[in-house]
């Protein structure tokens, strides 16, 4: 029933949209539906030489994967131990603070020069969006495991291997999800950024920035709706897991 | 209406139009205070747009009156109905002053040319070859730079669906596709170096430079180049061992690189040179390889951005060995001690000034009686114009003040 009732917005959205559309008058402002939708349609079907929807989806796919894991490999680690040990936190915390608020397009520059022009450029822009998020959620996740559980495995005579492994981990399993999460949507955003770099010819953001300097709205339209449905869809998959296996949280409260 | 407007408003947020708006008109400015007549009627307002491809959606919802942009967006304006060429950049004001104005040229890291000056020219023949090949046959190339740019597709702008093969077609005889550094390309060039002293964008190596002309040029591989095509015959140079990465730009100026690559049997055959593509099913090859007299020599990455700057960083830190550019970003370049070097002309000339569809305008004489009519109606013109110090900005100012008028820059 939920999900039914999210459906009504989105709906009413694209009713309000055709009819604002009818009422502007000017496709320059916004351009009815029936110039976006035969881009959507036909998914297989080239866009200005640069690819079909399809193939462009997957790359960028391909690169946000690739970025968000390299992200959730360094930050998943780094902030068990510095949840875990003070004196990690003190070492990182000054740090990752000051580099956090930069915004990753403030990094193009900088990724091109350092990392040359390729695949690895826009990892790591993508790998800058979410390796916070999930860092943070991390570290608060480590911490907010019960002392008692951590006490009491201590005095079963659990090594700390252990505690982490099977206390610590688990226990914290439940937030570091959500970091995952949050850092997936953000990774999903930073897509456009790093596909400004020179180089790609392909991916949704390329897409986006090329009709931009084209001037083609209806296909900027349609990469937008097209990054914000894989979003949803995966964001649902992160939201299925969570049930599944992390639903104890909520009895845990 | 109050609704419309909501909902309006609503909408530029949605399509990513970047809205540049025209309120708290400030610091005037004039291209070289020298000349500046005190008999100014009245501010036209500048706008500065992030990149040209936005501008005639800018025109379609009033927020500008006109704009003065690079191929194919002039004839875009035109072809969507809601603009009509003022007036070409060949007949801006003052009379003859922009008759040949440089727009794009082909620049080369310097230890790049002195390790490999053989390969260099050689590539450079292979310019000079497709540049005359795209004069020849303008409408095969028209049709392979439509299909390179935009896969032959129809552009759509508001309610109007244009053939880009058309839009093409009809932008290729305003550009002037030429390689030759001849004199009045170079004194363009060099009052438009004097011009951005004048705005402040570039005060290091180039402006400080006794000979500016040692410093930005160095025409051997044109003289090469030329020297090959004439003899219709070239020696095999020793292959290079890394590969070569040349930048370039999603845009019309460029196209002899997309004649070259595409058309790449031909120039085999003919002159011995070519890149052919590494594969041939690609609608935009990214790697080729170069081969003379049909040997392998290098393996050539094509590196597209959409922007000259980019372009430029990539060569300062030779992620790029060589490259198609405008004529702004590699002079900034140079001036700021990226080891590169101007070696010839890409293009020249292919810019215009638009103006809304139905204005009093057919010359420049008409806009400049248009913008002072509205000046002294209290609502002064808003033109848009690339970044500031790019080659359209300039020629705008100038001509803006050889009339005797004003221009203020829109601040947002």
């Amino acid at each position: 029933m939920t999900r039914r009732l999210g459906l009504v917005l989105p709906i009413l959205l694209i009713i309000g949209w055709e009819v604002a559309a009818i009422i502007v008058n000017n496709p320059f402002f916004l351009p009815k539906l029936e110039t976006v939708i035969p881009v959507l349609i036909s998914p297989f079907s080239d866009i200005l030489g640069t690819g079909s929807l399809v193939q462009n989806a997957l790359v960028s796919i391909e690169r946000v994967v690739l970025g968000f894991a390299l992200a959730a490999a360094v930050a998943i680690p780094l902030g068990i131990g510095m949840g875990r040990f003070a004196v990690l936190n003190d070492f990182f915390d000054t740090t990752i603070e000051l580099l956090r608020p930069v915004p990753p397009l403030a990094w193009v520059p900088l990724a091109l020069a350092w990392f040359k022009i390729g695949i690895v450029s826009i990892v790591f822009i993508i790998f800058i969006g979410a390796v916070f998020p999930i860092l943070l959620n991390t570290v608060d996740g480590v911490r907010g495991v019960k002392n008692t559980w951590i006490e009491v495995s201590t005095t079963l005579g659990a090594k700390e291997r252990q505690i982490l492994t099977k206390v610590v981990l688990p226990g914290a399993a439940p937030t570091i999800w959500t970091g995952l999460r949050v850092g997936f949507g953000i990774s999903w955003m930073c897509v456009v950024a790093a596909e400004i770099l020179p180089g790609p010819t392909s991916g949704l953001g390329y897409l986006i920035m090329y009709a931009y300097n084209l001037g083609q709205i209806n296909v900027i339209i349609a990469g937008i709706i097209v990054i914000g449905l894989i979003g949803l869809v995966i964001d649902q998959g992160f939201r299925a897991v969570e049930k599944r296996w992390f639903g104890w949280r909520g009895l845990e409260r | 209406m109050k609704p419309v407007k909501i909902a309006a408003t609503a909408c530029i947020a949605l399509a990513l139009v970047i809205v540049l708006f025209t309120t708290g008109c400030t610091q005037p400015s004039s291209p070289s205070a020298s000349t500046a007549t005190p008999s100014a009627k009245g501010p036209v307002g500048s706008v500065e747009a992030a990149g040209v491809g936005p501008m005639p959606s800018l025109l379609a919802t009033g927020q500008v009156d006109g704009y003065i942009s690079w191929q194919p967006v002039v004839e875009a304006g035109v072809e969507s109905n809601v603009g009509q060429v003022a007036v070409y950049s060949k007949d801006l004001p003052p009379a003859g002053e922009w008759s040949n104005h440089p727009q794009n040229v082909f620049v080369v890291r310097k230890d790049f040319y002195s390790q490999n000056p053989d390969f260099v020219n050689d590539f450079s023949a292979l310019n000079l070859a497709a540049t005359q090949y795209i004069n020849d046959h303008p409408q095969e190339s028209a049709g392979i730079v439509a299909d390179w740019l935009a896969g032959k597709q129809n552009f759509t702008y508001g309610n109007v669906s244009v053939s880009s093969v058309t839009a093409v077609n009809n932008a290729l005889p305003t550009i002037e596709f030429t390689n030759d550094p001849s004199d009045s390309w170079k004194s363009s060039t060099s009052d438009f170096v004097q011009a951005l002293i004048g705005i402040g964008t570039i005060n290091g190596f180039v402006k400080n430079s006794s000979d500016r002309d040692a410093v930005l040029y160095n025409f051997q591989p044109y003289q090469s180049a030329a020297a090959i095509i004439a003899a219709k015959s070239v020696t095999t140079p020793a292959p290079l061992q890394n590969t070569v990465n040349v930048g370039y730009l999603m845009a019309v100026d460029h196209s002899a690189l997309f004649v070259a690559v595409k058309d790449w049997q031909y120039f085999n055959d003919t002159y011995g040179i070519a890149l052919k593509p590494e594969d041939l099913s690609k609608a935009k090859p990214d790697v080729a390889d170069f081969l003379v007299n049909g040997q392998k020599i290098a393996t050539v990455n094509l590196v597209p951005a959409n922007a000259g700057p980019n372009l430029m960083q990539l060569a300062a830190t030779n992620s790029l060995q060589m490259s198609y550019v405008g004529v702004p970003p590699a002079i900034s370049a140079i001036d700021m001690g990226t080891p590169i070097t101007i070696a010839y002309p890409i293009d020249n000339l292919g810019s215009g000034l638009v103006v809304a569809k139905g204005a009093p305008v057919q010359d420049w004489q008409s806009f400049a009686a248009w913008a002072k009519e509205r000046s002294d109606a209290g609502k002064p013109l808003v033109i848009a114009a690339p970044g500031k110090g790019s080659i359209q900005d300039v020629m705008l100012r100038y001509a803006l003040q050889n009339s005797g008028i004003a221009i203020t820059e829109v601040k947002v």
